[in-house]
């Protein structure tokens, strides 16, 4: 591996950051599965008991606070860097800037296979348990294992997505609110306003990604799982480009 | 004598102001060269422009005919301490040495070697958040020495320290010295480079008003003093009638002419003087350059000191 990336990953495991994120994310995901599994009389749950596609679906959902956490590692991964000041002898090290921002790329890739490795047992083993107590079906199907590989490739996304906004805006503040502001309040009001855009949003992208069907708002249909994986592969390379471009010609001061 | 670092032409716009205007200076290696002006005098911008962080309007600033993104694996070469440079107050210091060593790619006992030079060898793991402000600038002094490099740029290391840390720093800015190693470290302080350093660059308002010896501008300089009197106008009167230069520092007079002088001079004028002290002239040779800010051609007022 090469030496930068080694440098990253020992940034995020040399502050308590990280596992306390995990953490809370972990605990956010146990409950997010356990209110989502439908109980045996509710009759407007999309989901059902009896559906064989229910884990699958319950793993899918169980993504969401996750792709929160990863977008906001990437944007603290530059952000906190430039308000601790630490940013200078990052590049004093190495003064080719893309390649700092390409280290930290890589190893918020890694994370992201740590946080959907966990979030997937998590989400598993909660589910499973929840289902039985509900006397309700458990199936391992294709569904399931779709679910499990297009959630690697959204926190992986979700995470260079947050580098290059936390690179571009610098501060951490500012950066941080943007990230959760946008995916917790001002995605969701565009999608109210104008529900024929959800499928072509990350959010859209991402649901239809990790199959978890139309919000209820909209009245199409999401795109397929390939086409909105490519959606959001191009939300990713847009946003890591602009960030690549403006990075090595700003000052640091 | 070989140059180390070298700028050439160098300026610095931000917007309409000229933060670093036409500096060109060579740094000579082996030597502790200060590099001295008022706060905003333009020497971080300048300090930051050679290390590569910030990009220049024009001209070049280069280490041994290189720029720093020229250097492979720089920190090898030179090493720095900026003012903003920190550290994330929950890392130890040793995690915060090892991330730098990682990166690179130094060798793995190269973290504690320089904790043991900087007098940090027992405080190695605790958080840098607990750390006083003398020890967060031995960690910096610290992680500038990782790389073993022969080229130091400090920027006003001093800046926060208690005289036992300002005094620790003279030493290891001598000790770096005596190992043949080039420091360019900046001060607003010109008792600082009094200590320390071989050379020295002047800067005010952006640009290089003198680049000497230490021992040029001290002769340059001759001596001074300073005056407590209760009828300072008078005296002002006087020195301008004998054509002595003096400022007003606090309740003082600070005058560019020997004591004996002044002295002599108030006394055939009936001048009072509650006080009389004799200065080297250093500072107030160095707080005239900084005012008037001319540019290094035009230097003649020196000449006006009077001997």
């Amino acid at each position: 591996m090469n030496a930068l990336t080694r440098a990253e990953l020992l940034k995020l495991r040399s502050t308590r950051v990280l596992p306390w994120l995990l953490l809370a994310t972990l605990a956010m995901v146990a409950v997010t599965v356990a209110f989502s599994v439908p109980s045996a009389t509710a009759t407007n749950n999309p989901l059902s008991l009896d559906e064989p596609t229910l884990l699958a679906r319950l793993v899918g959902v169980s993504f969401g606070v996750p792709q929160v956490t990863m977008s906001l590692l990437g944007a603290l991964a530059f952000t906190q860097e430039v308000r601790y000041g630490t940013i200078t002898s990052s590049f004093l090290v190495e003064p080719r800037r893309s390649r700092v921002l390409v280290a930290k790329g890589v190893s918020l890739l890694l994370v992201g296979v740590v946080v959907a490795s966990a979030t997937l047992v998590v989400s598993s083993i909660v589910g499973i348990a929840v289902i039985r107590a509900k006397d309700g079906n458990v199936t391992v199907g294709a569904d399931f294992w779709q679910v499990a590989a297009a959630s690697f490739v959204v926190l992986a996304l979700y995470g260079v997505i947050g580098l290059a906004v936390g690179t571009l805006l610098r501060n951490q503040i500012v950066a941080v609110s943007a990230v959760l502001v946008w995916q917790l309040l001002a995605e969701h009001l565009l999608i109210d306003a104008l529900p024929e855009v959800e499928r072509w949003t990350p959010w859209g992208a991402t649901s239809g990604l990790l199959q978890l069907g139309s919000s209820g708002i909209s009245s199409g249909t999401l795109l397929a799982a390939p086409i909105g994986g490519l959606l959001l592969v191009g939300y990713a390379a847009a946003t890591v480009a602009y960030a690549l471009v403006i990075a090595p010609r700003r000052d640091v001061l | 004598m070989t140059a180390a670092i070298e700028l050439c032409t160098l300026t610095k716009s931000f917007g309409d102001v000229r933060a670093v205007d036409d500096v060109s200076a060579v740094i000579a290696a082996g030597q502790v060269t200060a590099f001295l002006g008022p706060n905003g005098a333009g020497k971080t911008t300048t300090l930051r422009m050679l290390l590569g962080l910030v990009a220049p309007t024009s001209g070049t600033a280069t280490f041994g005919g290189r720029r720093y993104d020229e250097i492979a694996e720089p920190v090898r070469h030179v090493g720095a301490v900026l003012e903003a440079s920190g550290w994330h107050p929950g890392r130890t210091a040793l995690d915060h040495l090892r991330v730098l060593a990682t990166a690179a790619r130094l060798a793995k006992d190269a973290p504690m070697r320089v904790l043991a030079a900087t007098g940090l060898a027992e405080d190695g793991r605790r958080r840098v958040g607990e750390f006083s402000l003398g020890m967060r600038q031995r960690l910096g002094l610290a992680a500038a020495m990782l790389g073993d490099p022969a080229v130091l740029v400090l920027d006003e290391p001093t800046n926060g320290l208690d005289p036992q840390g300002v005094r620790w720093l003279r030493g290891y800015v001598r000790q770096l010295a005596d190992e043949g190693r080039t420091v360019l470290v900046s001060s607003h302080a010109l008792s600082e480079a009094e200590q320390t350093a071989d050379h020295v660059l002047l800067i005010a308002k952006g640009r290089l008003v003198r680049s000497s010896s230490l021992a040029a501008l001290r002769a340059e300089a001759g001596v001074g003093c300073r005056v407590r009197t209760p009828e300072p106008e008078r005296l002002a009167n006087v020195l301008d009638a004998a054509g002595h230069r003096y400022r007003h520092v606090d309740e003082e007079l600070a005058i560019d002419a020997a004591p004996e002088q002044v002295g002599e001079l108030a006394a055939a004028h009936r001048v009072v003087l509650h006080r009389l002290t004799g200065t080297a002239g250093l500072e107030e040779a160095f707080f005239r350059l900084t005012e008037q800010s001319e540019p290094i051609e035009h230097r003649e007022s020196l000449d006006e000191v009077p001997a």
